[in-house]
């Protein structure tokens, strides 16, 4: 056991952790910051991602350890205070989600790929979101709903 | 009024049972509103729909209903949620209760004021900001967190326990379990520690297609007819027996499906606390009384010492309907002697929940001029739903013979409907082909159903492989257009109508059928859960391919919303009509006929 102290939603969060517990455990099972999701912990779905310094990464790839010294953001630090970011305002207008389990890892991997500023097409979002998956099949929905909080944020 | 209220709080941290029985709706002094049910929300927008439906009956607005769902000390008991039952059985029962008690009629579809409109998903600021607490998330004080250790076989007998350090062991016959304070370090041991184990071999190998479809055969039984059942395993009309052999021209042809999994996004969860002999487990199970049942009947106490409390899972799909984890959770806290909160892991989801039937479909048919005569349909394993046909038949013989399975097997998003429904809509698109018929004047022909007809006609002059039917109520038909390159085949576009009588959320009605739609590209095209030997090879989600964004293709959904006709279950239908309008495109693209799932084309 060690104590990890890491910057999430900018406050010093510490906890006395396992060796080699993943940025996502630390999270969800040691802070109990549970919005980053636990589908597959290999990789491959998505459900877990945040951001380090701005970039949507899986929470359960890298190791806690290796995230010290970074800003972690989570779904739950995404919006300021009662304001919505623009993806989960789009999210909710568009209702892209049903039981609603990947929806909090598409929101992050979406507001940090509109935040690189580069344009965007329904192309170009499935491309980039492809490593999430819904098992409840909002695909289309989501996909709308990332192209209209784009346009929003484009608009200022 | 106000003191049940307050009892029933007060509920929430004891075993109590309120003598006046489980109640519908109680009002507050202040007037707001709770309501019971022990259906469950699993993403289907069950919890919306039937806040809706008080909030339309009680002449209140939504905001006001609170919805209380999924706990057998606090709600009626309403079955399980399953077979798309909310809408047509738990909507009307909290419609009626709440007329009653605004002491007024229920009121009918045509005159709806918030039923039929598009209602935004309760739930969803929850979930966009995180705050949405899934059966993973919960916790309690004092609880330690568990694993179950599992063996490398599918089935196996436990001979010698391994040692660990830093975390406790719990066994209780097959059962060992890894206990601890901290919830990482029992998730690595449960990874690391080293059994003996005796492994159980397969009676026939779940992956061998033929032999699988022969052993069905050979071990099955005939059904005897039953139709005061949900699912008759006999529907029968005529005297199809007999017309199949003296009617010239027979058309025989059988289609395959294999093992699939569920896949939901969460792994299953449960926690699990014994308070004097009684157990409270709040899980994601979608059937919390017939849970409650299995868990007494596991544990040896009485169903009043059990408490179940299901929460929202993140997806179920037919899959989470049995108590599994809620089980391992209470014998393995019994033991532990303190709260325990069991976590599986995908890989246990892939190999210790059930997975959908595996079934061999076999049909025969004839004609007589021009028109269906005979119909002799037998499903081997898969099950009954969707058995009927909705083509004018007078002689038909649909049948379930129900076998037994070398894997665990249970309910699936529309049960065996997708099966039937499959082979039916392929073997109907055969004969249109041996005719050199358009397959949709060919269903035209043999379709009486007035309702299936006008959905039907909204598709004449769409392109693509088509499949219709009457499923739960509602009259669905599809048209997919697809492309093929080698063995690649990529789903262009879907066009979908539906007639489900009254939408009751028009908005989530069409989410259901998108996500249905999209799910059942999965089950065509590429799901399949693989064995060999004694293990199950399917464990890990980068070894199971379900759709993805590059899969979906355009959907375009139209609905029939009609006001005179009370609304049908809507979670499942859509599902079953993907596999054959694809294979009923890939024929007329390729010339091929692929009569098993997943879809594969030759070379
Ligand atoms: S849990 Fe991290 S990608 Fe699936
Ligand atoms: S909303 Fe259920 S997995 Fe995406």
């Amino acid at each position: 056991m060690a104590v990890i102290t890491l910057n999430v939603n900018g406050a010093m969060r510490s906890a006395d952790v396992h060796p080699g517990t993943t940025l996502l455990e630390f999270l969800h099972d040691y802070l109990e910051v549970a919005g980053a999701k636990c589908g597959c912990e290999e990789g491959t779905c998505g459900a877990c991602t945040v951001h380090l310094e701005g970039k949507a990464i899986r929470s359960c790839m890298v190791t806690a350890a290796s995230c010290k010294g970074k800003r972690i953001t989570t779904i739950e630090g995404l919006a300021a205070g009662d304001r919505l970011h623009a993806v989960q305002k789009a999210f909710l207008a568009v209702e892209a989600f049903q039981c609603g389990f990947c929806t909090p890892g598409m929101i992050m991997e979406a507001a940090a790929l509109i935040a690189e500023g580069k344009p965007l097409t329904a192309a170009r979002v499935r491309e980039r979101m492809e490593g999430h998956i819904c098992r409840c099949g909002e695909y289309n929905s989501i996909v709308k709903a990332v192209l209209q909080a784009a346009q929003e944020l484009k608009r200022g | 009024m106000a003191e049940r209220i307050t009892r029933r709080e007060a509920l929430g941290v004891t075993f109590l049972t309120l003598a006046a029985g489980p109640v519908r709706i109680q009002v507050a002094l202040d007037g707001t509103l709770t309501a019971f049910t022990a259906k469950v929300e699993l993403g289907q927008g069950a919890r919306t729909e039937l806040i809706m439906a008080v909030a339309e009956e009680m002449r209140v607005p939504v905001a006001q209903v609170r919805l209380v769902m999924g706990d057998t000390a606090l709600c009626p008991d309403d079955g399980g949620t399953w077979g798309s039952l909310t809408t047509p059985q738990a909507v009307p029962l909290m419609r009626q209760a709440a007329a009653d008690q605004r002491g007024g009629a229920i009121t009918p579809p045509s005159q709806w004021k918030i039923l039929g409109t598009e209602v935004a998903d309760v739930r969803g600021p929850d979930i966009v900001t995180g705050r949405q607490v899934y059966p993973s998330d919960h916790r309690m004080g004092g609880m330690l967190h568990a694993r179950v250790v599992r063996s490398p076989y599918y089935r196996a007998k436990l001979l010698k326990a391994g040692d660990v350090a830093g975390v406790r062991v719990i066994r209780d016959g097959d059962l060992l379990a890894l206990v601890s304070e901290d919830p990482v370090a029992v998730k690595r041991a449960a990874e690391q520690i080293k059994c003996e184990w005796e492994p159980v071999p397969f009676p026939v190998a779940p992956s061998d297609p033929q032999a699988l479809a022969a052993w069905f055969k050979a071990n099955s039984t005939p059904p005897v007819e039953n139709p005061n059942t949900r699912y008759p395993p006999l529907v029968r009309r005529g005297d199809a027996q007999k017309t199949i052999h003296s009617e010239a021209g027979k058309n025989a042809s059988s289609y395959w499906l294999p093992y699939i999994a569920h896949v939901p996004m969460e792994p299953r969860a449960a926690v699990a606390v014994w308070k004097d002999g009684a157990v409270e487990i709040r899980g994601g199970c979608q059937a919390p009384f017939p849970v409650r049942a299995e868990v007494a009947k596991a544990l040896e106490v009485p169903e009043s010492h059990v408490r179940i409390i299901a929460s929202g899972p993140g997806g179920g799909f037919g899959g989470k309907q049995r108590g599994e984890i809620e089980i391992e959770a209470a014998r393995i806290a019994r033991l532990a002697g303190a709260p325990v909160k069991l976590q599986w892991s995908r890989e246990e989801e892939f190999t210790c929940a059930y997975h959908r039937p595996a079934g061999l479909v076999e049909i025969e048919s004839t004609l007589v001029n021009g028109k269906l005569d005979t119909w002799v349909h037998r499903n081997y394993n898969a099950g009954a739903p969707g058995l009927p046909t909705p083509y004018d038949t007078p002689n038909v013989s649909c049948e379930f013979h129900r076998t037994p399975t070398p894997v665990r097997q249970g309910s699936y998003r529309s049960l065996a409907a997708v099966s039937n429904i499959f082979a039916r809509e392929s073997h109907i698109d055969e004969w249109a082909s041996q005719l050199k018929m358009d397959p949709f004047e060919f269903r035209l022909r043999n379709i009486g159903d007035a309702r299936l007809r006008a959905v039907l006609e909204k598709l004449r002059n769409v392109r693509g492989g088509l499949a219709c039917t009457i499923e739960k109520e509602a009259r669905i038909a599809l048209r997919a257009q697809v492309s093929a390159q080698g063995r690649e085949i990529k789903v262009q576009r879907l066009v979908y109508v539906g007639d489900y009588g009254a939408a009751i959320n028009p908005r989530n009605l069409r989410k259901q059928i998108q996500g249905a739609l999209v799910q059942g590209l999965g089950g065509a095209l590429f799901e399949e859960v693989i064995f060999a030997g004694e293990e199950q090879k399917t464990r890990l989600l980068s070894s199971y391919r379900v759709p993805r964004f590059s899969d979906t293709p355009q959907i375009d959904v139209e609905l029939i919303d009609r006001r005179d006709v009370e609304p049908a279950g809507a979670g499942e239908a859509a599902i079953t009509l993907v596999a054959p309008a694809i294979a009923n495109a890939l024929f007329f693209l390729t010339g091929h006929r692929l009569r098993n799932l997943p879809l594969q084309p030759p070379g």
